[in-house]
């Protein structure tokens, strides 16, 4: 059977399944490549050559949001960009997305395949899509009941990347894992955040040294440091990559952002935070998260391309298919954004998708504009209108991850009340251990009123809350989603949240779209 | 009264969770007005293990426990010493393998420990994880209190390890597994006892959903300076709630 036929074939699967899906209100982001992949195993390998550029974003967290920027960046700037932008990031979830994409013809829709890929499955998927330009947005501690170990992780994208010379590497230099992958090649873009939102010229970058404190000591801004607790074993925020990857000696920090991403240097080797072509400061974040990026070199003068550059709809004028642009070294410039996100770990994903953005060629003015007008993706701080107020749906799915959720919701003024709902199903991670890794201590705040714990492990996480700090009478356990939701309703509270596991997410946002459009109806 | 606890390595030896542990441990003696003493001891700290009546260390990535191990051989004798006096430990995952006889790597490399445990542990192809429910050993039975009117003789737990460790003559299990694999998947043990001494594969939090397992290893770490305690019931309905969700679950 000839490729193109068997292609075709698994194509037409695809599309089957992905009507079956739709048939049955399932949601078909993963199925239709499954089925489709048992007809054509390298349908991905097929697909990805007739895009003019493909892209990919890995990383522990804000994949899903650096490349829901990312493409809106690009499809602002006249770009159609095929995208598994329903969070179904391993090889299954890229072909579904890609198939969707492709007509039969043989021809794509768009003109830009853009991957995010599970840290997992970048072996697999890379080997497939050969993308040329890849964002690492950083490790932390994930799923290990699933990756086992980080380093293991770490190792499996040094392998993955190697495999592609000629790819461009987009990379947070304030995570010294992520560093890691870089190993000397040329066409590496480094993006991080500078110290308490002082401009590059006061920041000393990659001068490491004078300000030390030791790895666990000071903290580049204020944050929700856990309620006092019997010694300091659990006012530890979880730090990985505390040892320097070259030659194991404890890494020094000038300051950090959270978890291990700062700016820091090894004493004994030289290892450092490389210097930074993209970085961010001036940032305030309220409502509205603002921030400057500052550009340095050929990244700051490279080509534009936009919307307004007489790209046809559909965009079809080619972009140079061949590499992209080196640096050499150039004044730096800045960028202004503003972005309707909160939480300071979106600063990070609007900064990792303009790098990838500013590579790519999209003017200034595209970025900005689109950055104004981004929605945010399913539960990612999403706001909803529920029981005649506002309420947050937020992802958490690993320590750091939601202590940044964390942080950023006690910032917030005003009572407030939660659902957390942790499922422990494949895609949670069987392991909840991690609960007891996060600052749930914040919770024990006094703005924050009742905590109803929901979803399999609704058990589990109650009795973490009390280890916590949070007082018992705060605490209610309602394992059923609708359950849940009602007792948020009832509460006396300004400001509601509901922070839910990866399996939770979903249903969470349907079912609080469907009860908040109820309460309007009632409000006429 | 006061319990002096020394967590060992929380920098290196704390995977997922872990610190949860001495969390729960610490918090339930609070909670019995005993003063705690918690002190973070890690690589070439000075320390004497007799000083303490509760060690805790978890379990750690290849790399950590490489540095921990390095540091253990130095202190092995110390740590047995105080075992060997009364002192009361609890060690998980990389910590339990750690402080038996030896390890096998799949290479066929030997990473000696520490000796405290009669136990060796060879490297396996496939891991054994997921929830686990074990009977406890019926020498443990007797010293575990009521919890509000309930006699738990049960541990449930999460597992996640692919070495498989085997038991010597000298030591026994701390518990006979129900579901899951345990020890090493085929023998139907689950970690070991020995004096005031526990090992364990169940990682993470192990004694948040274990309250009855918490008060036993306070119970036998203030035992050694202060005989016999009555430690006071408390509230462990989330606690129990917890254990018998998981229970339930697992039959």
């Amino acid at each position: 059977m000839s490729a193109w036929f068997r292609l075709n074939l698994a194509l037409l699967t695809a599309r089957l399944v992905a009507a079956a899906c739709n048939l049955f209100h399932y949601p078909g982001t993963s199925l239709p490549g499954v089925v489709a992949l048992n007809v054509c195993p390298n349908a991905v390998n097929l697909m990805t050559p007739a895009y003019e550029r493909v892209l990919a974003v890995t990383g522990t967290n804000g994949k899903t949001t650096t490349a829901n920027l990312l493409a809106h960046f690009l499809r602002a700037a006249g770009r159609p960009v095929a995208h598994n932008a329903m969070g179904a990031n391993m090889l299954p979830g890229v072909a579904t997305a890609l198939f969707q994409d492709r007509q039969f013809n043989g021809q794509p829709r768009s003109r830009i395949a853009l991957l995010e890929v599970d840290e997992g499955s970048v072996g697999k998927v890379f080997a497939a899509a050969r993308p040329e330009l890849v964002i690492v947005t950083n490790y932390f501690r994930d799923q290990l009941d699933r990756y086992w170990e980080m380093e293991r992780t770490i190792a499996l994208l040094r392998e993955a990347v190697a495999a592609l010379p000629r790819a461009t590497l987009v990379l947070n230099a304030d995570d010294p894992l992520v560093v890691a992958v870089d190993q000397g090649r040329a066409q590496v873009r480094y993006f991080g955040v500078l110290k308490e939102n002082r401009p590059v010229s006061e920041n000393g970058i990659g001068q490491g040294g004078q300000r030390a404190v030791a790895a666990d000591g000071g903290a580049g801004r204020q944050g929700c440091e856990p309620a006092a607790t019997t010694g300091t074993a659990s006012t530890r925020e979880t730090r990985e990559g505390r040892f320097c990857q070259r030659c194991g000696t404890a890494l020094t920090y000038n300051y950090f952002h959270f978890g291990q991403l700062g700016d820091y240097f090894c004493s004994n080797c030289g290892f450092r935070r490389p210097e930074l072509d993209y970085a961010a400061w001036g940032i305030s974040e309220n409502e509205l998260l603002c921030m400057s990026v500052s550009i340095r070199g050929a990244s700051a003068s490279a080509p534009d391309y936009d919307a307004a550059a007489a790209v046809p709809p559909g965009g079809t004028v080619p972009l140079r298919k061949s590499r992209l642009q080196t640096a050499p070294d150039g004044e730096r410039r800045e960028l202004k954004l503003t972005a309707p996100l909160r939480g300071f770990f979106n600063v990070y994903n609007v900064l990792a998708a303009t790098a990838a953005a500013k590579e790519l060629g999209v003017s200034d003015k595209v970025i900005q504009f689109a950055a104004r007008c981004y929605k945010p993706a399913t539960g990612r701080m999403e706001d909803f209108e529920f029981a005649g107020r506002r309420c947050t749906l937020a992802l958490i799915k690993n320590p750091v991850g939601a202590n940044e959720v964390l942080k950023t919701l006690i910032q917030t003024g005003g009572a407030k009340a939660l659902v957390i709902a942790i499922n422990d199903l494949a895609a949670d991670g069987r392991d909840v251990s991690w609960l007891w890794d996060a600052d749930f201590a914040c919770l024990a705040d006094p703005s924050v009123g009742r905590v109803i714990c929901a979803g399999l492990r609704a058990a589990d996480f109650a009795v973490c809350l009390k280890y916590a700090g949070v007082p018992l009478e705060r605490i209610e356990v309602a394992p059923e989603r609708p359950a849940s939701l009602r007792r948020l309703a009832a509460q006396q509270a300004d400001k509601l949240y509901v922070l839910a596991t990866y399996t939770n997410l979903f249903d969470y946002a349907r079912l609080l779209g469907r009860l908040g459009s109820a309460v309007e109806q009632h409000a006429h | 009264m006061r319990i002096r606890v020394c967590h060992l390595y929380p920098d290196l030896l704390n995977l997922y969770g872990d610190r949860g542990n001495v969390l729960i441990f610490c918090r339930r003696a609070e909670w019995r007005g005993i003063e705690v003493q918690l002190d973070l001891i890690s690589l070439s700290d000075q320390v004497r293990f007799t000083d303490y009546d509760f060690i805790f260390t978890g379990g750690g990535a290849d790399l950590d426990q490489g540095l921990v191990s390095k540091d253990l051989e130095m202190r092995g004798p110390v740590l047995i010493d105080a075992v060997e006096h009364g002192v009361a430990l609890l060690c998980i995952c990389g910590g339990y393998q750690l402080l038996g006889r030896y390890y096998r790597a799949q290479d066929g490399a030997t990473l000696p420990g520490v000796g405290l445990f009669d136990l060796y542990t060879e490297a396996g192809s496939r891991r054994l994880k997921g929830n686990i429910l074990l009977d406890l050993d019926p020498e443990l039975k007797g010293g575990i209190m009521p919890c509000r009117g309930q006699q738990l003789d049960t541990l449930v737990g999460f597992e996640n390890h692919s070495g498989r460790t085997f038991l010597g003559e000298t030591v026994r299990p701390l518990a006979r597994v129900i579901r899951g694999n345990g020890n090493n998947g085929d023998d139907g043990t689950e970690g070991v006892n020995y004096k005031n001494a526990f090992g364990t594969y169940l990682h993470g939090p192990f004694l948040s959903k274990n309250p009855h397992f918490a008060d036993l290893l306070i119970a036998r770490a203030l035992f050694r300076r202060h005989g016999s305690v009555d430690l006071a019931p408390l509230d462990d309905t989330l606690e129990i709630n917890a254990h018998r969700v998981m229970e339930r679950r697992l039959r």
